[in-house]
C-alpha cells in the first residue's frame, strides 16, 4: 500500500479540523494549508487560556462562580494537550522522514 | 467536540445545585425566623425549580434554575404569650420550613452535585485516553 507525504498531511489536517469542531475536508491538503491550520489551533489555544486566566483572575475577585473557573482550566488544558499531542506527533512523522537513507 | 459539550452541560448542572443549596441554608437558617408583629407573617419558605435551556452555540440542553417560589401557607402556630408577634390568643405564627424536609432536599442537591462533577471526571479521563492515544 503506498502512502505518500500528502495523505498524511490531509489526515492530520482533517484530525485538526475534527478537533476544532468543522467538518473534514475530502479535497487534497497542501503543506502551506497544515501550516495554516496548525497556526489556527494555537490560535485557538492562546484564547482558551486567556479565557481561563481572566476567570481566574475573576474567581480571586469573588466575581466568577469557581465551576466557571473550573470550566474554563479544563477546555484550555485539553486544548492545550491535543495540540502538544499532534505537534508531537507531526514533529515525529517529520524526524521519521529525515532519517530515511536518501 | 462532543465530550466538550458534555463538560459544559455538567458545569451548568453544577451552578443551578449550588444556586439550590443556597436556597436550602436559607431556609434552615430561618426556620426560627418569626414576625415582629402579630399581623405579619413569619418566614416563608422558598423552593428552586429548574428548567432545561437550549444553548445554542454547543447545540445541547443545558440547566439553570427558573425561579424561586414562596410558599406562603402552612405555617405553624405555637403558644408563646409575652412574644412580639403573639396574638390575642397567645399563638406565634411558625415559619413552614421543616427541617428534616430541608435535609432531605440538601442531600439530594449534594448528590446531584456529585453526579455532574462525576460526569466532568469521566469526561476527562476519556479525553486524556484519547490524547494519550494520538501521543502514540
Amino acid at each position: 500500500m503506498a502512502i505518500d507525504v500528502n495523505t498524511a498531511i490531509n489526515a492530520y489536517a482533517n484530525a485538526n479540523r475534527i478537533a476544532s469542531g468543522a467538518a473534514p475536508a475530502t479535497g487534497a491538503g497542501t503543506g502551506t494549508g497544515f501550516a495554516k491550520l496548525l497556526q489556527q489551533a494555537g490560535a485557538g489555544v492562546v484564547d482558551a487560556l486567556n479565557k481561563s486566566e481572566a476567570s481566574s483572575l475573576q474567581a480571586v475577585t469573588g466575581k466568577a462562580d469557581l465551576a466557571a473557573v473550573t470550566e474554563a482550566i479544563t477546555n484550555a488544558q485539553v486544548a492545550l494537550q491535543t495540540v502538544v499531542a499532534v505537534r508531537d506527533r507531526v514533529i515525529a512523522a517529520y524526524q521519521d522522514i529525515m532519517k530515511m537513507p536518501m | 467536540m462532543e465530550l466538550d459539550k458534555s463538560f459544559a452541560v455538567a458545569f451548568a448542572g453544577m451552578s443551578a445545585q449550588s444556586e439550590r443549596l443556597k436556597v436550602i441554608a436559607e431556609n434552615l437558617a430561618n426556620a426560627d425566623s418569626t414576625a415582629q408583629t402579630p399581623d405579619a407573617d413569619p418566614y416563608k419558605r422558598k423552593i428552586v425549580t429548574f428548567e432545561n435551556v437550549l444553548d445554542r452555540s454547543l447545540g445541547v440542553e443545558t440547566v439553570r434554575v427558573a425561579n424561586v417560589k414562596t410558599i406562603d401557607e402552612g405555617f405553624g402556630r405555637r403558644y408563646e404569650p409575652g412574644h412580639p408577634a403573639a396574638d390575642a390568643t397567645g399563638y406565634v405564627k411558625t415559619p413552614n420550613v421543616n427541617s428534616i424536609t430541608e435535609l432531605m432536599d440538601m442531600r439530594e442537591a449534594q448528590r446531584s452535585y456529585e453526579a455532574n462533577l462525576n460526569i466532568i471526571d469521566a469526561a476527562k479521563s476519556m479525553l486524556g485516553r484519547i490524547i494519550d492515544l494520538l501521543h502514540g
